[in-house]
């Protein structure tokens, strides 16, 4: 009944405390096997969306509905979430650590075992098995706080945030280890402030603010939508496809290329199409989008006070 | 379930695994035996000798002074003081009441003073300046007339706070003294003490079921049961209390709501940290038992303290297991509220007050329990939820009421533990992710309402 590439389908969804409504009529679908971009300002609902597809509260009204199924507690063992502010035990050894949260997952003992020495190794971590978590550095502990959000093989990943705090470089070794686990089909939504990664890592976004939706779609969608039609073009004849002014508004020259602007609702790929036809030898056809970074403070700046 | 019992195991391990549980367990024992033998070494400790000059214009008191602070005189008076209050004494007790008697009488060492019966003023200013000049320790001026009602002795002591010293000192004085005053009078000592010896008076409790019960220990066990039951509550609340507190501070709470419900996590704190109480309990009530079974194997034993101990029953220890749990559950839901509203452990301290005040009002009530179990109070304190826990074991061991009363008890406190905590997993289940500030009452009456 239910439609096998959607993981995780949320429909309607309203939260209020009080007089405050924190999400507000939100819908969307996050599809199997992507990597979801769920973006917007501090305050927007973020979290407050996230903890319900978790199952930690419940929407007041709407539907969470995850592989088909309506979300409740038994379906907690198949998500796996990083939240925001986390923490370990302080004085707690970590293999004890991770050995509990997979407990609370219902991930047999010896199975916890063998997959907290795969992933300890992974995190080039072993050596830290024994110690407690005051022992640890905080971009140490942000990797063994990633582990206890994998231990259980999860289908969906939820993360909030999951790089802050990590220096470039651990940056770079976890969203390796993130792509490693991407491969699996396996479902990450992805909740952060930093656009540039969000670019870099996302099939899917969707932008809230104030407790709404904004935009959604595939990156790919968004950006065109979002597009100014302009096209970076260098091409050797076709000048007179150029000519065209039911198609181009304007054309800019530059030192070796030529940028296009197009007339709302054009289609470059007619402009690509007429070009070559036209007996054109093009070397560069690239619709310029505007960066994701652009969008949200385009969408968010212009709407925040 | 496995997720509960997943979490019961966790909080078990994280409190029986830790040093303090370790030396918590063992402290007690220690302490107690502490408290029984470190101030007999304390005491033990020889003195320097007092020396004593004797101002005796009777010239009667100064030999029976010397007599009454010799050894062996020592010695006979403590046995016989023993002998009063436990009526059966072996060869060993004597041996060592010698010694201690030994140790007491070697201190006062008398210093012959040559003096002139006429100037009392000067002799006691020539004596005070010996003292001064540490070449005197202590000088007693016997009175002219002995026998009159207002004679007063004068002892001044350089050391008038060593209270061993001085009551040793006196107890010699007043038998000197009233000795010879019986000499006086013609009356021999020993006429006297047929006449005034002590009448025997046994004293038992008559129980409900009109049985003989020996009185003599059961306060002292009342006592210790009751406090023992106020300091683990105390402790095993505070630790729920800490470990909320800290899931709540490291924001592990979150992750842990995104593994279990909240009911199951707090419900498996509970049960983890009230069967580590539990394993203390278990382990301090097997060391009572094995150490009373080695000492009642010794002769002599069971004759001298085998009357005064209470009657236990393996059904009272069933009895107080179960309202230790009662009480656990009681207080620890109250410190698992109090812990997922505020925001750390020192705030947590200040909101621990009330449960802890309530502790202690049920631990005072006991006294009034102890002092007389069938009384009305004694009944009501022994059925109210919060102070049942405490009162109705003491009342137990005291005078065990009958079996609808405990039933009754029970139940209303199983009841309050229901109770208490749904109302604590209302509070728990919103307070944990609640960061930044403490909670108000109003709040937390809305959460409580909350769906």
């Amino acid at each position: 009944m239910s439609d096998p590439d959607v993981s995780l389908r949320v429909e309607n969804v309203t939260k209020r405390f009080g007089e405050f409504t924190a999400v507000d009529d939100l819908s969307f679908e996050v599809r199997r096997g992507r990597v979801f971009g769920f973006l917007g300002p501090n305050g927007a609902g973020k979290t407050t969306t996230i903890r319900m597809i978790v199952g930690i509260t419940a929407p007041d009204e709407g539907r969470i509905e995850l592989f088909g199924r309506q979300m409740g507690p038994e379906l907690q063992d198949h998500i796996g979430y990083l939240p925001e502010e986390r923490g370990l035990y302080k004085k707690l050894k970590i293999v004890d650590q991770l050995k509990y949260f997979a407990a609370l997952k219902n991930v047999p003992a010896v199975e916890a075992e063998r997959r907290i020495d795969f992933w300890m190794d992974r995190m080039k971590l072993s050596e830290w098995k024994s110690k407690k978590t005051t022992d640890l550095s905080k971009g140490m502990q942000q990797k063994i706080q990633f582990i206890s959000t994998v231990l259980h093989d999860p289908d969906l990943l939820i993360l909030d945030e999951p790089f802050s705090g990590l220096d470039p470089v651990n940056v770079e070794f976890m969203i390796d280890v993130l792509s490693e686990f991407k491969t699996q089909d396996k479902t990450i939504i992805f909740s952060t402030h930093l656009m540039e990664t969000a670019e870099r890592l996302c099939n899917d976004i969707l932008l809230i603010n104030r407790s709404q939706k904004v935009v959604a779609g595939s990156l790919r969608e968004v950006k065109q939508s979002f597009g100014k039609n302009l096209i970076a073009l260098r091409a050797t004849g076709g000048n007179g496809v150029l000519e065209d002014n039911e198609m181009i508004a304007r054309v800019i020259e530059h030192a070796d290329e030529k940028e296009i602007q197009l007339r709302d609702g054009a289609d470059p790929q007619k402009l690509l199409h007429a070009l070559v036809s036209s007996g054109a030898t093009v070397t560069k056809f690239e619709l310029i989008e505007p960066s994701l970074n652009d969008i949200f403070i385009e969408q968010v700046g212009g709407g925040a006070r | 379930m496995r997720k509960f019992l997943a979490v019961v195991k966790h909080e078990y391990k994280k409190v029986v695994l830790k040093w303090s549980f370790l030396i918590g367990t063992l402290m007690l024992p220690f302490l107690a035996a502490c408290f029984a033998v470190v101030p007999a070494i304390i005491f033990s400790i020889k003195g320097e000798p007092t020396r004593i000059a004797v101002i005796d214009p009777t010239g009667k008191i100064t030999p029976r002074l010397k007599q009454n602070l010799s050894v062996d005189k020592l010695a006979a008076k403590a046995r016989k003081a023993a002998e009063d209050s436990l009526k059966n004494f072996d060869a060993s007790h004597q041996e060592d009441m010698k010694q201690t008697a030994a140790q007491f009488g070697e201190t006062f060492e008398f210093v012959d003073y040559p003096f002139e019966a006429s100037n009392v003023e000067a002799l006691r200013r020539e004596m005070s300046s010996m003292i001064t000049a540490g070449e005197l320790d202590a000088y007693l001026i016997v009175p002219q007339d002995i026998s009159a009602p207002d004679a007063a002795f004068e002892f001044r002591s350089r050391k008038a706070g060593d209270f061993v010293m001085r009551e040793t000192f006196e107890d010699a004085l007043n038998d000197a003294v009233r000795s010879q005053r019986l000499a006086d009078a013609n009356i021999s000592e020993e006429t006297l003490d047929q006449l005034s010896a002590k009448v025997n008076v046994d004293v038992k409790g008559v129980d409900m079921r009109g049985e003989e019960k020996d009185s003599d220990g059961v306060m002292a066990a009342s006592f210790i049961i009751g406090l023992m039951i106020y300091i683990t509550l105390a402790i095993y609340g505070q630790q729920i209390m800490g470990a909320v507190v800290e899931e709540k501070e490291t924001r592990i709470a979150e992750i842990l709501f995104s593994s279990a419900r909240p009911f199951e996590l707090m419900m498996g704190k509970l049960v983890g940290v009230g069967l580590a109480g539990l394993t203390q309990l278990a382990i301090w009530l097997a060391t009572a038992v094995v150490l009373i079974g080695v000492m009642a194997t010794q002769p002599g034993f069971v004759d001298l303290i085998g009357d005064s101990l209470p009657t236990i029953t393996p059904l009272m220890i069933v009895y107080f297991l179960i309202y230790f749990l009662l009480g656990f559950f009681i207080y620890a839901s109250i410190f698992a509220l109090i812990g997922s509203m505020v925001t750390n452990v020192q705030e947590g301290g200040q909101f621990a007050f009330p449960p802890i005040m309530l502790l202690l009002i049920a631990f005072y009530f006991s006294f009034a329990v102890i002092r007389d179990p069938g009384s009305t109070l004694s009944f009501w304190v022994s059925i109210a939820p919060f102070f049942a826990p405490i009162t109705m074991p003491i009342r137990i061991l005291a005078e065990t009421p009958p079996f609808w009363q405990i039933a009754l008890s029970i139940l209303i406190n199983g009841l309050a533990i229901a109770g208490l905590i749904w109302l604590a997993s209302r509070v728990y289940r919103i307070g944990m992710l609640m960061y930044g500030k403490r909670a108000t009452v109003p709040e937390v009456w809305k959460w409580i309402r909350m769906k």
